[in-house]
């Protein structure tokens, strides 16, 4: 798994660099809302695109304010100072207006070959799917034409078919996370998730076939209270390696980089782009999303209980008004429920904050017992 | 027994000693370039005065910046957190107190705690310097008094003035415009301590404020401040029996005496 630990800290792994020399494409995405399936058929590697907490800002400030939120600042930076040169193209969608400010920076610095703007509904509803399986179709005929390949209904069920085991397989794993005896740490389960939508899909098939065989056999020991964490897109493992340095150890979580990209997905069957408009919309536990509060608030619950936490660390950057305004709601409920909360406002990668999160933490396991 | 605790905070550094349920001595200084250091000197300069030897410490618990560096370097048997440590010092000198508003060098935090000296709940302020004890010390720098004369100073004031913004650049800005100007330091000292309490209370109010309440840290030394606070948050704060500064060495003491075994 350390060895997993590793790759996932790399931007451009060495997959994708031989994905690239044999000719692949590659194309970046940011917000769990992209059905990943269409660029799968399109034989498109879909990346999702990270900041892995580097604190760098200097040329994405110059575009984006810095009372922006610090992820999509990195991104941006990352995209101008040409670590994302290997990328064919961007997706862009309507996440929240500062990773909109970051996509569209990005087109307007660098004029990408290939920009999409996938618009995703903020309300699920028959119209609102009837809208955005029209946006998916755009998406595949944007994708076909610019890439000259022809994304047929029997490549997206192939493609859906590959999710389908893949995330099949990822909740074997995080269950195996979850357990009475956790056999993973939570920096390893974000690894892995970074993983997921960094390598070509074959490649992280035959890896997760290697985390699960190695699982079952572990079990990580040492830690003083289990918990969960949740909030604004978190990529950061540097974060998680703070908090299970402490004796916190995160045995689930409710992120974007996380569960939430898999967990609650249903088996993709039928028409495709149907099938893929309701499964990524219906299931979109994001705060983006208008009037879903009770059950984005079920869903944290749920894996709290499941995975039998002893508090939970509701995480968000500076500015990200989404979640920063969500945690205050879900500090509230969850504390209700009788699960203490560590609300953690923090500025995204800044290495210079850690010592304060730290103490924030440790005073957290005090304060439960841990 | 003897039961030790370390605070090695941002500016400076504190140890104390208790014996059989008494504070044997404290010391403050302020901190040398590393923890390790600053905690071996404090530590070295009470156990001097006292008269004893590392080893006739039972148990020490190291707590603030520092505590891990101390505890790896053998200082300390365990390391607690500062928020931990503030609330338990004090506990152990207020029994009823609920609410500790401990205001340090580079950060501010509001303590809860329950009745049976549990902590229940905490907030602490973000990596920003204002509402911390670094603000009052620029500000300071640019009104050309020293800390100890912000507080005195301040109530001499007739009309403070307002300070519109709560970051410490900015509002150092703020204070040399009303300099140039010509107006009174007393009323401007008055308006950065009103601007500091305005920050701290900000943060009180989200974990909520529970009578009885007192002050810990360096700021608590600023009388201004501390009566800016009761105002705002309309409570009377009862007052630190010993020096505010040494409340984490002391509650990191009292909880080496739990975790040493001292029934």
């Amino acid at each position: 798994m350390e060895d997993a630990i590793r790759l996932a800290g790399d931007i451009l792994n060495s997959h994708l660099e031989e994905w690239r020399r044999a000719g692949g494409r590659i194309v970046g995405y940011t917000c769990v809302a992209t059905p990943r399936e269409i660029m799968d058929a399109a034989g498109i590697l879909p990346y999702r695109i990270r900041a892995l907490g580097k604190p760098e800002r200097e040329l994405a400030d110059a575009y984006l304010s810095r009372f922006n939120c610090g992820f999509c600042r990195a991104c941006l930076q990352l995209g101008l100072d040409g670590t994302y040169d290997f990328l064919d193209g961007l997706v862009e969608n309507n996440g929240c207006d500062h990773l909109r400010g970051m996509f569209e920076d990005w087109q307007y610095a660098k004029d990408p070959a290939f920009f999409h703007y996938l618009r995703v509904p903020h309300t699920v509803s028959e119209e609102a799917l009837e809208f955005f399986a029209e946006e998916l179709e755009l998406f595949r005929e944007a994708l076909g034409r610019h890439f000259q390949v022809d994304i047929s209904d029997a490549s997206l069920a192939e493609a859906m078919e590959r999710s389908n085991r893949t995330r099949e397989k990822l909740r074997e794993l995080f269950s195996l996370r979850e357990g009475e005896r956790p056999a993973l740490t939570g920096r390893q389960a974000m690894a892995v998730i970074l993983l997921e939508s960094s390598l070509p899909p074959a490649v992280f098939e035959d890896y997760l076939a290697r985390f699960l065989e190695e699982s079952e056999r572990n079990e990580v020991r040492g830690y003083r209270a289990r918990l969960l964490l949740a909030g604004s897109a978190t990529d950061e493992l540097a974060l998680v390696g703070e908090i299970e340095d402490v004796g916190g150890l995160v045995v689930s979580d409710a992120l974007c980089y996380g569960t939430r990209a898999f967990w609650n997905l249903p088996r993709l069957a039928g028409d495709p782009i149907h099938a893929l408009a309701e499964a990524y919309l219906k299931h979109l536990l994001c705060p983006r999303m208008f009037d879903d509060y009770a059950t984005r608030l079920d869903y944290v619950l749920r894996t709290a209980r499941r995975a039998r936490v002893d508090g939970a660390v509701l995480v968000h950057n500076k500015f990200c008004d989404l979640h920063g305004v969500e945690n205050v709601r879900l500090r509230l409920d969850l504390e209700e429920a009788g699960i203490p909360v560590l609300v953690l406002e923090k500025e995204y990668g800044s290495g210079a904050d850690l010592g304060r999160i730290r103490t924030r933490i440790q005073a957290f396991l005090e304060r439960i017992g841990g | 027994m003897r039961f030790g605790g370390i605070d090695v905070g941002s500016l400076t550094a504190q140890a104390v000693v208790v014996e059989n349920g008494r504070i044997t001595g404290s010391k403050s200084i302020g901190v040398r370039p590393n923890p390790v250091e600053s905690a071996e000197t404090v530590l070295g300069m009470l156990l001097s005065e006292l008269g004893l030897r590392h080893q006739d410490i039972s148990y020490i618990v190291s707590t603030g910046y520092g505590r891990e560096q101390v505890q790896a370097k053998g200082l300390a048997h365990a390391n607690v957190s500062e928020i931990s440590c503030h609330g338990v010092g004090a506990v152990w000198l207020l029994p009823g107190v609920r609410t500790i508003i401990d205001i340090g060098g580079q950060d501010a935090k509001v303590i809860r705690m329950d009745a049976s000296g549990e902590l229940k709940d905490f907030v602490m302020n973000d990596k920003c310097a204002a509402g911390t004890g670094r603000f009052l010390e620029v500000m300071c720098r640019t009104l050309g008094i020293t800390l100890d004369e912000l507080g005195t100073l301040s109530l001499k004031a007739r009309n403070p003035v307002g300070l519109s913004s709560r970051c410490s650049i900015f509002c150092e800005t703020e204070v040399l415009h009303y300099l140039q100007r010509g107006t009174d330091k007393a009323d401007i000292a008055a308006s950065v301590n009103r601007a500091m309490a305005e920050r701290v209370a900000a943060l009180a109010r989200r974990v909520g404020v529970e009578p009885e309440v007192t002050m810990s840290g360096g700021v608590a030394k600023n009388g201004a401040v501390k009566s800016e606070l009761e105002r705002i948050l309309g409570v009377r704060m009862v007052p630190c029996p010993v020096d505010p500064q040494i409340v984490g060495a002391l509650g990191a003491a009292v909880l080496a005496r739990k975790m040493g075994g001292e029934r």
